[in-house]
Formats: C-alpha cells, sequence, structure tokens
C-alpha cells in the first residue's frame, strides 16, 4: 500500500506538473487566461487519470484492448461525476460545453491507445527479430 | 566449433580445456555435461496413470513448453504431453541457461521451438510454436521476456 501511494503521488506530480506547463505555454501563444476552477478541475483531472490508469493490475486477466475500453469508461464516469459536482459550485455546463468536454477527453484516449498498439505491434516485431537471430546462431552452432 | 581429441596413456588425471570468446548457452551447456550438471527432466505419460507409468528421460530440446494446471506440471513435446513430478520454479532455474523462459504464471516456454509471436486485434502477444499450438505472454511477464531474449542474444555473440 505504501509503495502504491508513493508511485501514485509520484504520477500525479508528474502528470500534473506536465498538464498545467503545457497549458501555461498555450495560454501565453494564444493570449487567453485560466481562472482558479480550471486549475483546480486540472487537479482532480489528473487525479482521476492516475488512479484509473494505476488500477491496470486489477484488469490483469482481461485482454488490453478490453482493459482500455473498462478504463475509458471508468475515466470517463469519474470525470462526468467531478463536473457535476463543480456545477454546484461553479454553475451549469452548457450542452456545447458538455460535447468539448467529451471531444477532448476522448480524442486524446484514442491517439494514447493507438500508439500503446503500435509500440505493442513494434515490440513484439523485434522481438520475432531477436528470436531468429538466436535460433540461427543456435542452429550454425550446433552444425 | 573446432574439437581437438587427445590420447594420452601417461596423464594421471583427465582434463579438458575449453577455449571460448565469449560464454554462450553453447558453451554453459559443454561445461554443465561434464560437469554432469546437465539438468535430466523426467516424466511419466500424461494419459497414463501416475503411479503405473514408467518413467522416460526426456531432452530439453525436445519440449516445446511446460504448463502448470490445477497443481500438475505437463511438458509437451513433439512425441506427447508428459508429467512431471516437480515444480515449474524449480524446472525455471534448471533450464534457465537452455533457452527457457517463463510467459506466464503457468507457462514456461522453449525460445528455440517459437514459430512466430504476433500481437492479436484484442492486444495480447501470442507465441505459436512449430506444432501450431499458441501460447499468451502475459503483461506481467513481457518485459522480463524482452531481457531474457536481450541476455541470450548478447551471450550468442
Amino acid at each position: 500500500m505504501k509503495e502504491f501511494i508513493k508511485s501514485y503521488l509520484l504520477e500525479l506530480c508528474c502528470s500534473y506538473t506536465i498538464i498545467s506547463v503545457a497549458g501555461a505555454v498555450i495560454n501565453m501563444i494564444m493570449g487567453t487566461q485560466t481562472n482558479n476552477a480550471n486549475v483546480v478541475m486540472m487537479f482532480i483531472f489528473c487525479n482521476i487519470a492516475v488512479f484509473v490508469l494505476s488500477i491496470h493490475k486489477f484488469f490483469e486477466k482481461l485482454s488490453p484492448l478490453a482493459m482500455i475500453i473498462i478504463q475509458y469508461v471508468m475515466a470517463l464516469a469519474l470525470c462526468t461525476g467531478a463536473i457535476l459536482i463543480a456545477t454546484l459550485f461553479w454553475g451549469p455546463v452548457t450542452p456545447r460545453g458538455w460535447f468539448e468536454f467529451f471531444r477532448s477527453f476522448t480524442i486524446p484516449y484514442i491517439i494514447g491507445a493507438a500508439l500503446y498498439y503500435y509500440r505493442l505491434w513494434d515490440d513484439a516485431k523485434k522481438q520475432q527479430e531477436m528470436l531468429k537471430e538466436i535460433q540461427e546462431r543456435k542452429e550454425s552452432g550446433s552444425h | 566449433m573446432k574439437i581437438n581429441l587427445f590420447e594420452d596413456k601417461k596423464i594421471t588425471e583427465e582434463y579438458l580445456d575449453i577455449h571460448f570468446t565469449e560464454m554462450r548457452p553453447m558453451i554453459r551447456q559443454l561445461i554443465d555435461t561434464v560437469r554432469s550438471e546437465r539438468p535430466v527432466i523426467t516424466g511419466r505419460p500424461a494419459d497414463e496413470d501416475i503411479d503405473d507409468g514408467e518413467e522416460i528421460i526426456l531432452d530439453p530440446e525436445e519440449i516445446y513448453y511446460f504448463d502448470h494446471v490445477e497443481r500438475k506440471l505437463y511438458a509437451y513435446t513433439e512425441s506427447g504431453v508428459y508429467r512431471l513430478m516437480t515444480t515449474l520454479s524449480s524446472v525455471e532455474e534448471q533450464l534457465s541457461n537452455y533457452g527457457f523462459v517463463r510467459v506466464s504464471k503457468s507457462n514456461l516456454v522453449n525460445i528455440y521451438k517459437i514459430k512466430q509471436l504476433k500481437p492479436d486485434i484484442n492486444m495480447k502477444v501470442y507465441l505459436s510454436f512449430d506444432n501450431g499450438e499458441r501460447i499468451c505472454i502475459n503483461r506481467s511477464y513481457k518485459k522480463s521476456f524482452n531481457d531474457y531474449l536481450q541476455k541470450m542474444r548478447r551471450m550468442g555473440k
């Protein structure tokens, strides 16, 4: 448990730093500004993302594709819940706002899943080449 | 590999010199053989009664993989399936220099028998053997499998 909390906090710190710095850079380039509510929501979303990704061990028996879909649904539900709670304090979200939330959540997730699949395929290809090399060397050594 | 054999009636103790550029699996196996430490894997045909079946010495090179099911250990070879009276971890320890690597909690595979390694549509990576059988590489063992291949490649150079 101690190890889990340690790794969770480390990942949270890293991801929040990257996102807040990237946000600040985008704001500087676009000439826009953020507010305190956005900063708090960004921190909550980072918490949700790190938590959902850190429980991947519980889906060990499932295929990676099933795991990705389950984690997507979980993260989407938690983020929606967080926004609904936020509306109690900061006013309602417009339909366009919900659509933007869904789009900005889904697109990076699909890109991430595609990158994961590409890495998996690339690793398998490299391992296949290594295997062939090892097998050929053994065959030539035994002759 | 060049082999020189010398017969000398005068020597009191027989000896063997091995000259190698780098420690490779084949050299390690030679050393094990000379020291009589070559692993001996024995098993009984899986379809026979465990008390009646005759114990057979299995050549590690003939084994495709080991499977641990319901606290029983089986070795899959071209000639059939054999039940072993040992544990998967002890077999893993014995055969780590002979191309055997763990790919899941219950499977130990012979890398020299793997025909293909391919990810499936559901993103699971499968190993397929010469005999057409397939085994999935568990995500937790992915890194250790890759490390083992790299180690074997380095040893073989």
